[in-house]
Order: structure tokens, then C-alpha cells, then sequence
């Protein structure tokens, strides 16, 4: 590979941020020019992607050197990378209409590319102080997102329980840098991995799961993430869920992997915690009438499944169920992104006013808008894991992978997650069943038409999640990589 | 002189904690923070100390003050809007969501 490349792919997007804020702001009257630019600059990066894709293909892993500071390209890269690209194109054309004449569009765009820029470094960094950084970032330019709506009393609440409560998980994370850095004299992660075992190394561990796992909603952590995902444009509750999250993930995988000789439990760990995910956020979720949190609920019980998946992979060394993991977080980032576009598409119809949707406020939507209705229905049942959905494929990987370790714990923990599954039904029906009701609520009745360009990314996403769960083999390219590096990262073959 | 440090570490670590919990101020808030990132700028430096590595501590403990300032900076901007839209700075005043 042109070892450039990877630079490329990470500048495009960062390069592109200050260029659109700054055109933004000097053509105020024209807010179109940022929508565009930053459409333009993603465009860039895609190609730039098609390329280290391809040679990474045929190569495998290659490194940057800048400075004194490594760029990584491995499968978990890649992965992280597609996933961030893909679902911030959509996002972005979702939002030439939704954002239009906010006031701060051009902020929005310029922090929206930053984002997608940041998560794709972060899936590069290859030495632990570099991951905090880039980790830091995304957060940063996270917390000015969620907040967008600063006219609403809701919103800057969900933003300083989002900022206090992250930058606190960083602290945690930076105390284990020290600690790691204290012990081992390195920060690269591979050298760290050839150290020797020992209590401070393992205490750095728990607090980078403490740290990270702020991130990623792991269950006690977990309580800033429906107001935040709740709150945020939706365009960003897509984000925020779809990719955000997972970033979260990959950068802890990154950290326990580097630590992973310190203990065998890690992938207990990971399991464990999935299990607690699963069942609180499948119960809380239960008990939501607005539509943006309970699908901030249910994102806990899915990066529930995912854990289990990598925590039965980190366990039992082998790479299938960390394949099933990285599927369910590519499926996860289109039905949840698709979820929270559809939610979005119906709040813009319903509420000019940023109001919270509510069930109720469903009632019939599918008569005024059919297209809207049935994009949502596809994302709630494929979440729910109905065949022949995408997320029936991931969820079923991942128990196959279990099953197949025969580990009767681990087939106890699987059959936990089937019946987890089901439980999560609770909560998805009653939405399509809400959608598709005789009688229309009175906001249906007014609700104003939705425009194409809101409609294509749904329409892109619910195909794609269509053919996923027909094909699920399509993405093998990006999840089998990915599963090969996690089980390098944790000391495999 | 290691000692020393790695106990104010840990002081700093406590007091930071302590006043995130009990402190309802918002820009106290930010400040309790910013002390538990201090602390970790701090930890740096130690750590680069004891692997003796001076100036990779003492670098890697700048780019912790540079980013632990922009979320100052963002935590400092909210409060204003918080003061703005609530006409207080009390977090406790702050709950609109249902659980």
C-alpha cells in the first residue's frame, strides 16, 4: 500500500472541517455551499478509501510512520472507517433538509465531517496515547452536537450530563496511560503486549474499561446515553449510535487487547457486561413513550449482543464469533442510523418545533407516509433480529459462534441473549403497530410532506439492510479482517 | 520526590471526585474537572519519570492541558447557555427528562 494513503483518508475529512465552517460563515446568505462542500469532501475521502480497501486486499496491514507517531491500517481500521463514511454520506444528505436554516448550519457540517474524520483516525492509532487522543476528539466535537438545539432547555441538559460525565471516563483513561506507560516504559501496542504481567497493569485495565466503557454505555455507565442520543439532531442520534458507540468499542478492544496477557478473563468480562446490557437496556426500553429514547434504550441492548460476540471470540481464541460481533456492529450502524433517520424524517413532519415524538403521535403515520412507515418498520424488526433481516444474521452468527465453543456457560449466556432478543419485541411492535393504524393522531393530520432528499438515504439503507440478511456473505471482506485483527490484538494466530 | 508526586496524584484524583459529587455549581463543576485532568497531566509527567522517559512525559502531559482546555472551554460555554436558558446554575434545577 501507498503508505500515504491512510493520511489521506484521515486528512480529507479533517482538512475539509475548517473549509466548510469557514466558507459557511462568509457566505452566511448561501448555507447550501457548506451542505455541498461537505458532500464533496466525503466524496474524496471515498476514494481514497476504494483504494486502501483495495490494496489492503490484496497487502494486508501497512503502517504510517509520522514523526514519532504510528498509523495503523489493519481489518478493524477498515471496518471502523466504512461504517463511519457510509453512514455520514447518508447523513449528510438527510440533513440538507432537516438542518436547513438552523441557525449554526455551517457548525453543524464542519463538526459533523470532523466526527467522521476523528473516528477514522481513531481506528488507526496504533499506540495507546495517540488512540486517547483521537478518542478525545471525536468526544469533543460529540459534545457540541449533542447541544445543538441551544435554545432547548432539554438539550443542554443532555449535553452537560454528556460533557461531565465523559470527560470523567477520560480522565480514568489517561490515569491508565500513565500507569501503563509507569510500568512498561512503552506506549506502542504491540510492545505493550510483550510485557509481563503485573498488578498495575491490570489495574490500568480495569480503568480503561471504566474509561472507555463510559463511551459505550456499559450498563452503570450508561445513564448519559438516552439523553444525549435522545436530544441530538437526529442526524447525530444516527451518529451517535450507529458509529459513535462502536468507536467506543474498537478503542477498548485496542486497549484490553494490548493488555491482554495480564489476565484470561477479558473475555468473561466482555461477556458479563453484554449480559447486564442486554437486560437493562431491553427493560428500560420497555417502559419509553418518546421514540428517540427508547432507541437510545435499545442501542445498550445491542452493543450488548456485540460484547457477547467479541467477548465469546477474546474467550475461546477463535475468530467466529468476533466476525459475528463486527456484523452485528456494520448491521447495527445501518438499522439504527435507519431507525433514528426515519424518527427524524417523522419528527420533521410532525414537529417543526424540535418537539419530543411520542408514540401516540405515530398513529396511522403509515397513510400519510407510506415510503417513511415502512423504512422505520424494516429498521425496528430487523433490530428486533426477524429473519430475513440483516439483524436475524448477525445475532444468529454470534450464537452459532457460542454454541459452538461447547462451553455450557457460554451456551447459557447465548440462550440469555435468544431470550433477549425476544424481550426486545416488546418494544419494537408496538412502534409498527402504532405506524400502521387505522386511525391517524392529530400531528399525522397536519404533518408537512418530507422531502427526496430524507427519503433516499432511508430508501439506500433499508435495501442495504435487505440484502444483508439475504447475502449476508456481501460483507465478508470487511468482517472476516476484522475478526482476524481482534484475535492478533488479543495474542491469537 | 516520586512518592510525593504519586500522592498528589491521587490527592488531586480524590478532591476532583469528591467535588463532582458533591458540588452543584456548574462552574464549580467544570473546575472539579478540570482538577481530575490536572491530576492525570500530573501522572504523566510521573510516568515518564519513572520510565525514564522526561520529555515524553512532560509532552504527552501538554497535549493533556491542550484538550482538557478545549472541554473546559465547551463545559464553560454550556453553563453560559444553561445560565441563559435557566436563569440558574444549579444542576439540580437542570432535570427536564423523564427517566
Amino acid at each position: 500500500m501507498d503508505t500515504s494513503l491512510p493520511l489521506w483518508l484521515i486528512g480529507i475529512p479533517l482538512a475539509a472541517s475548517p473549509v466548510v465552517y469557514l466558507t459557511g460563515r462568509l457566505l452566511l446568505a448561501r448555507p447550501v455551499i457548506c451542505r455541498w462542500l461537505t458532500l464533496a469532501g466525503l466524496a474524496a475521502a471515498w476514494i481514497v478509501f476504494a483504494q486502501v480497501a483495495s490494496s489492503f486486499s490484496v497487502e494486508g496491514d501497512a503502517e504510517r510512520l509520522i514523526g514519532m507517531v504510528a498509523l495503523r491500517v489493519d481489518g478493524l481500521s477498515l471496518l471502523l472507517a466504512g461504517v463511519a463514511l457510509t453512514l455520514g454520506t447518508l447523513v449528510t444528505l438527510y440533513s440538507y433538509h432537516y438542518m436547513a436554516g438552523e441557525t449554526g448550519e455551517e457548525k453543524y457540517y464542519a463538526l459533523l465531517i470532523t466526527l467522521i474524520g476523528t473516528m477514522i483516525g481513531l481506528g488507526c492509532a496504533a499506540d495507546i496515547f495517540n488512540l486517547w487522543v483521537w478518542f478525545e476528539a471525536m468526544t469533543i466535537s460529540t459534545y457540541l452536537l449533542v447541544a445543538f438545539y441551544r435554545q432547548q432547555p432539554a438539550s443542554l441538559e443532555a449535553g452537560v450530563k454528556y460533557l461531565v460525565q465523559s470527560a470523567t471516563g477520560s480522565v480514568f483513561v489517561l490515569l491508565a496511560i500513565a500507569l501503563v506507560l509507569a510500568q512498561t516504559g512503552t506506549l506502542d501496542l504491540d510492545a505493550i503486549r510483550a510485557a509481563s504481567p503485573s498488578l498495575p497493569l491490570l489495574a490500568a485495565g480495569a480503568l480503561f474499561v471504566i474509561g472507555f466503557g463510559v463511551k459505550i454505555a456499559l450498563v452503570p455507565l450508561h445513564t448519559w446515553l438516552p439523553d444525549a442520543h435522545g436530544q441530538a439532531p437526529s442526524g447525530i442520534s444516527a451518529m451517535l449510535s450507529g458509529v459513535v458507540i462502536e468507536a467506543g468499542l474498537v478503542a477498548l478492544l485496542r486497549a484490553l487487547g494490548a493488555l491482554a496477557g495480564v489476565t484470561l478473563s477479558w473475555g468473561w468480562l466482555l461477556i458479563g457486561f453484554g449480559l447486564v446490557n442486554m437486560l437493562v437496556g431491553n427493560l428500560l426500553a420497555l417502559r419509553q413513550q418518546q421514540v428517540k429514547r427508547l432507541l437510545a434504550f435499545s442501542s445498550l441492548s445491542h452493543v450488548g449482543y456485540m460484547l457477547l460476540g467479541l467477548g465469546i471470540a477474546v474467550y475461546s481464541g477463535q475468530p467466529d464469533g468476533a466476525q459475528g460481533g463486527f456484523f452485528h456492529l456494520l448491521n447495527h450502524g445501518l438499522m439504527k442510523g435507519l431507525a433514528f433517520l426515519a424518527a427524524g424524517a417523522l419528527l420533521y413532519a410532525l414537529h417543526s418545533d424540535h418537539a419530543p415524538l411520542y408514540l401516540a403521535d405515530l398513529s396511522g403515520a403509515a397513510r400519510r407516509y407510506p415510503l417513511v412507515a415502512l423504512a422505520f418498520s424494516a429498521a425496528l424488526l430487523g433490530l428486533g433480529g426477524l429473519p430475513p433481516l440483516a439483524g436475524f444474521m448477525s445475532k444468529w452468527q454470534i450464537f452459532v459462534a457460542g454454541v459452538d465453543t461447547q462451553d455450557v456457560a457460554i451456551t447459557l449466556a447465548v440462550a440469555f441473549a435468544a431470550l433477549n432478543s425476544v424481550l426486545s419485541l416488546a418494544y419494537y411492535v408496538p412502534l409498527v403497530n402504532a405506524l400502521y393504524r387505522q386511525k391517524t393522531s392529530a400531528p399525522v393530520e397536519r404533518g408537512r410532506a418530507i422531502p427526496v432528499t430524507m427519503k433516499l438515504p432511508l430508501v439506500l439503507l433499508m435495501i442495504a439492510m435487505v440484502v444483508l440478511g439475504l447475502l449476508p456473505t456481501l460483507v465478508n471482506w470487511l468482517t472476516e479482517p476484522a475478526a482476524a485483527a481482534m484475535i492478533r490484538l488479543f495474542g491469537g494466530v | 520526590m516520586t512518592t510525593v508526586l504519586v500522592v498528589g496524584v491521587f490527592g488531586l484524583v480524590a478532591i476532583g471526585l469528591y467535588g463532582l459529587l458533591i458540588v452543584r455549581n456548574l462552574i464549580k463543576i467544570v473546575i472539579a474537572l478540570q482538577l481530575l485532568t490536572k491530576a492525570a497531566a500530573l501522572a504523566m509527567v510521573v510516568a515518564g519519570q519513572v520510565s525514564g522517559q522526561v520529555n515524553l512525559g512532560q509532552s504527552l502531559a501538554l497535549t493533556v492541558i491542550v484538550a482538557d482546555t478545549i472541554v473546559a472551554v465547551v463545559g464553560l460555554a454550556l453553563a453560559v447557555q444553561v445560565r441563559r436558558r435557566f436563569g440558574t446554575l444549579d444542576v439540580r434545577q437542570l432535570s427536564t427528562q423523564k427517566r
